[in-house]
């Protein structure tokens, strides 16, 4: 019996120093294989002597199946071996730069104009739209602007002919909507406006959103709720917002939106001349005398307007000190936003 | 209007602080705009809106302080003493519709000089340039009550007399010293003969208070205000005067204005003042207006009392009869603006303050429009190019029309029909853009000479096409540009600048499911022949993308290296009509595919969407889709030909294709396209 634990040890020596998958196969030529140290040993059974015959067939079999196991289990620690070192060898520099076609930017006026926009759609407001080269009537008469009245001068004007114009603000798309539709209206209208005036705080174009609420019982304290609203969106919650009395020819009675001054938190800064608060939107009720040039009943029907510039409120959120940056698209200006 | 406090507590003695002082009259619509602190005084700069004339004057904005802080007003005094007899001009008003009063006296015996100091300073304080005592006072009177005078040198009248009436043409000179062609219809102030004042403009230089001047004859007179505005604007002539007559002046005031202007002649320049002559043809009517207390807290969303409504209106200098559901106003002769009742709603707000009007949400129900499917796809297409690595400009919608010549653009080409402005900024901005080329091509020249060798923009903006009709047709249009210099890249060679380009347009055309399109040579007068293409969508051209004609390059002086400047031009207005709305689902192939593959020898002439064609026409249900995955020219292919090669795939919808089946239809396949476009099999 004791050749036995001699094939054992010998196996066991020969393991050890195994390394590769070749050499377990070897290994497994060696004792189990036909011609192999323990298949031969089993030729030799009948010769053992009968009674020790059970003893020694059991021993020899849990040798094969300990060779078996061992031979198994080194088999499987070498190929592990084997993949983490291929996996090890695949590594690559990861901080390498991607492959990727780098996107360009939006223009600021298209991304505030965009914000805006959504925040209106988002309080159920549709979006209209009308002629950027508009007819005197639609940007002045059907607003309460006759010709020959002095509030033609808040407008300096591009003409193309007596009647035709560049139009001045967005207020054309209010009287044109109107005369199409019928309340309840809760719409916004963007774009672009012209007026002929450059100068450092001026370009002869710009961008306004129009805003418009007619039903009715619509009434000035909604509109303070509806700016408000959007104040706190577009800027924070906590921006101040105030509402003082002015004066648009379309809207009665008209206001100023002022909010908080978003630079120096109300102390009073340069951008909001000492005063801590910036002006941002024009306001007010729909002037009866609108509602009555398009046809609707001022007494059945109320309603308020709003307008904003575009490039005020952009100048604001990016703190951008010259208006006329926007238009000159230089790419070092374009791509920072 | 530049408001001394000195002057302002002259007329109502208030207590409160400047600041608190500028905050109120800012929220009742008196926006102060400025400070000015002097030594002895401050003076505020307050923005006056133009439907508040009343408020141009130091008593104006008095009124609106006493009002405010519910203090008396103090009227400015005057005493009168008629001792020169009756005037001895006649006054005779021959176009009432555009004066309706003209009053005035003669002042005689008068002599010209220095105002007093206290007087200089003050007009001086409210921009105005002391001259002589006559004027000053003129001045001080419009500055401090709001009513333009004027004085003429009365012993310049011929025939001693003033006759109101319109123009018949003619010239005059005016106290500026030009000589101004008078328009037809202006509103003029002749004496015997002659005109000798623009009404409400400026006077006659002729008629002028020089330093001789020994006798005045002193107007007050109210003009229509729209008859001032439009002489103001045909002479192109702004003054003082025609800024308040225009906007509407007092009509009752004006008496007491030449009254108060007299009383300080007599003082200042000595003389003796005649009796008035006052002629008032159409005398003030005072309107009544009905406000309904419930309207004014409809409108308002606001709960005011009855009694502070009417307390407000008095306040502000007018009668108010209260009734049990209205109450019946009565504007003074300074408020002009107050016509209907929502006028007074407006006097309402401003004085219980808009800061005390409730905080609402209007209850309106929700929208059943359908959404702007239109904004949606512009976005898209911007979103599209951007991701392609252009960056959006946005440029002024105005063009040099010279650039059309500049780009060779056809006489009868639309974009030659622009709309031309009257009153430009500038020659280089004189017309509305037609193209968005010729802007796009401006920025890149811009950024080039700034030094940027990678200018990639896109804009998307509507241009204007005069067709004839009143308003031009306004289009969308989508405008880019590609200028990069080449760098060394650290992955792959990149595709020809050419292709980069025409793969963003491919890519916006594949995201907004456009209709069919393709490419073929276009014959822009401004792009390279040979490498430009027209965009043709379902059938229509589009638009176009293409490098720039050297010619161009060169004219336009453009100092860059050899590469390539593109240029994209899209009606997006057009391409957005052949967008499909709705997906249909098709079922998922439940049959296996086989690819096979071709590569052609074709002449280098011919084109990859002619091969293409070629391949999708050959009758068989059984080809799902054919795609170019090779392009060679070079090595191995002969002189003057070019290799392409193609996958085609093989499905059939009801059954597995056999081997031997797509050996023969591809073997059919590969010997019509051969025979088609007269190439040959590479490697065969
Ligand atoms: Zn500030």
């Amino acid at each position: 019996m004791a050749d036995i634990n001699d094939i054992k040890t010998a196996f066991l020596q020969e393991l050890a120093s195994a390394g590769t998958a070749a050499d377990l196969q070897q290994l497994k030529v060696k004792y189990l294989g036909k011609k192999g140290i323990l298949t031969a040993k089993l030729k030799l059974l009948p010769t053992i002597p009968a009674e020790e015959r059970p003893v020694y067939g059991k021993l020899m079999n849990e040798l094969k199946m300990f060779i078996e196991g061992e031979i198994e289990g080194k088999e499987s620690e070498i190929r592990d071996a084997e993949r983490r070192s291929k996996i090890a060898s695949e590594a690559i520099d990861i901080t390498l730069p991607g492959k990727y076609t780098k996107p360009g930017k939006m223009h600021p006026i298209s991304t505030v104009l965009k914000e805006i926009i959504d925040i209106f759609v988002s309080m159920g407001f549709d979006t209209e739209v009308g002629p950027e080269v508009e007819l005197d009537y639609y940007n002045f008469e059907a607003l309460n602007i006759p010709k020959d009245h002095p509030a033609r001068d808040m407008q300096d004007t591009f003409y193309i002919s007596d009647d035709v114009i560049l139009r001045t603000h967005t207020s054309p798309v209010q009287v044109r909507t109107m005369e199409r539709k019928k309340p309840p209206l809760r719409f916004i209208a963007p774009g672009k406006v012209y007026r002929c005036d450059a100068d450092v705080s001026h370009t002869p174009m710009f961008h306004q959103v129009e805003g418009v609420v007619v039903d009715a019982d619509i009434s000035f304290s909604d509109l303070k709720g509806v700016l408000e609203i959007f104040v706190h969106l577009m800027f924070s919650k906590d921006t101040p917002v105030r509402f003082r009395p002015s004066f648009f020819p379309f809207t009665e009675p008209s206001a100023e939106v002022d909010i908080g001054c978003i630079l120096c938190g109300g102390a009073g800064c340069r951008v909001c001349k000492g005063t801590g608060w910036l002006e941002v939107l024009g306001a007010g009720m729909v002037n009866p005398r609108v509602f009555e040039m398009v046809g609707y009943d001022p007494e059945r029907y109320t309603g308020f307007a709003f307008g904003m510039g575009v490039e005020r409120i952009t100048m604001l959120k990016y703190s951008i000190d010259d208006i006329r940056m926007y238009y000159e698209n230089d790419i070092r200006f374009l791509r920072q936003f | 209007m530049r408001v001394p406090l000195e002057w302002l507590k002259e007329l109502v003695d208030f207590s409160i602080s400047t600041d608190d002082l500028i905050l109120k009259l800012t929220m009742v619509g008196l926006e102060v705009e400025g400070v000015e602190r002097m030594e002895d005084d401050t003076v505020l700069e307050v923005n006056v809106t133009p439907n508040r004339p009343d408020c141009l004057s130091i008593l104006g904005i008095a009124r609106e302080v006493s009002a405010l802080l519910n203090i008396p007003l103090k009227f400015p005094e005057c005493e009168i003493r008629e001792e020169g007899g009756p005037s001895l001009v006649d006054v005779e008003i021959a176009d009432e519709d555009l004066c309706h009063r003209y009053a005035g006296r003669d002042i005689r015996g008068v002599t010209i000089g220095d105002s007093p100091e206290w007087l200089k300073k003050r007009i001086a304080k409210c921009g105005m340039r002391p001259i002589n005592n006559v004027v000053d006072i003129t001045n001080y009177v419009l500055l401090e009550m709001g009513h333009p005078l004027h004085a003429f040198d009365m012993d310049t009248l011929r025939g001693s007399r003033i006759r109101v009436a319109r123009s018949r043409g003619g010239t005059i000179t005016t106290l500026d010293g030009t000589e101004r062609a008078l328009p037809e219809n202006s509103l003029l102030i002749w004496d015997g003969e002659r005109p000798v004042a623009v009404a409400g403009v400026m006077g006659g230089a002729e008629t002028e208070v020089k330093e001789a001047t020994k006798s005045i004859f002193l107007e007050s007179a109210y003009f229509l205000p729209s008859s001032i505005r439009r002489t103001s604007k045909a002479l192109g002539l702004k003054t003082e005067s025609a800024y308040r007559f225009e906007r509407g002046t007092d009509i009752e005031l004006l008496e007491k204005a030449l009254d108060r202007a007299a009383s300080l002649m007599a003082v200042h320049a000595g003389g003796k003042l005649s009796k008035k002559v006052d002629v008032y043809p159409r005398p003030f009517q005072p309107s009544r207006i009905k406000v309904r207390y419930e309207r004014v807290n409809r409108i308002l969303g606001a709960s005011i009392p009855d009694d502070e409504m009417t307390d407000i209106v008095q306040r502000l200098g007018m009668k108010a009869e209260k009734g049990p559901k209205e109450f019946v106003a009565t504007p003074p002769s300074f408020r002009g603006d107050i016509q209907k009742e929502i006028d007074l709603i407006e006097e309402i707000a401003r004085f219980h303050g808009f800061d005390r009007i409730p905080v609402t949400v209007p209850k309106i129900p929700i929208s059943k429009e359908a959404k702007d499917t239109r904004y949606h796809l512009m976005a898209r297409v911007k979103e599209s190019f951007r991701s392609a690595g252009f960056t959006e400009a946005i440029n002024y919608s105005f063009m040099n029309p010279r650039m059309l010549d500049t780009l060779n653009i056809e006489e009868n080409d639309s974009r030659r029909r622009t709309l031309i402005l009257r009153n430009p900024i500038n020659e280089e901005e004189s017309c509305l853009r037609t193209t968005l080329a010729p802007s796009l091509i401006q920025n890149l020249l811009y950024n080039v000479s700034r030094g940027s060798r990678d200018v990639r923009l896109f804009e998307v903006s509507r241009i204007f096409i005069d067709e004839g009709a009143l308003l031009p047709e306004e289009k969308h249009h989508l405008g880019a540009i590609y200028f990069r210099e080449k760098t060394p890249s650290l992955w792959k060679e990149e595709a020809p600048d050419f292709y980069i380009v025409k793969g963003a347009v491919q890519s916006l055309l594949d995201d907004l499911r456009s209709g069919d399109y393709l490419f073929q040579p276009s014959s822009e007068p401004f792009l390279h022949p040979g490498k430009s293409g027209d965009i043709i969508v379902s059938g229509k051209k589009i638009g176009f993308l293409g490098t720039l004609h050297p010619y161009i390059i060169e004219k336009l002086s453009l100092k860059v290296s050899q590469q390539d400047i593109l240029v994209v031009e899209m009606n997006l207005d057009a391409l957005l009509a052949s967008v499909s709305g709705g997906v249909k689902y098709t079922p998922i192939p439940r049959y296996p595919f086989i690819d096979r593959d071709i590569a052609l020898v074709v002449d280098e002439s011919l084109p990859a969407t002619g091969v293409m064609e070629h391949l999708r026409a050959y009758p068989t249900e059984l080809i799902e889709d054919i795609s170019l995955f090779d392009f060679y020219k070079g090595k191995n292919i002969p002189e003057g030909k070019k290799s392409l090669a193609f996958t085609i795939r093989y499905r059939a919808e009801d059954r597995t294709l056999t081997d031997s089946e797509i050996e023969e239809l591809h073997g059919k396949l590969t010997a019509y396209i051969t025979a088609k476009t007269g190439g040959m099999v590479r490697g065969t």
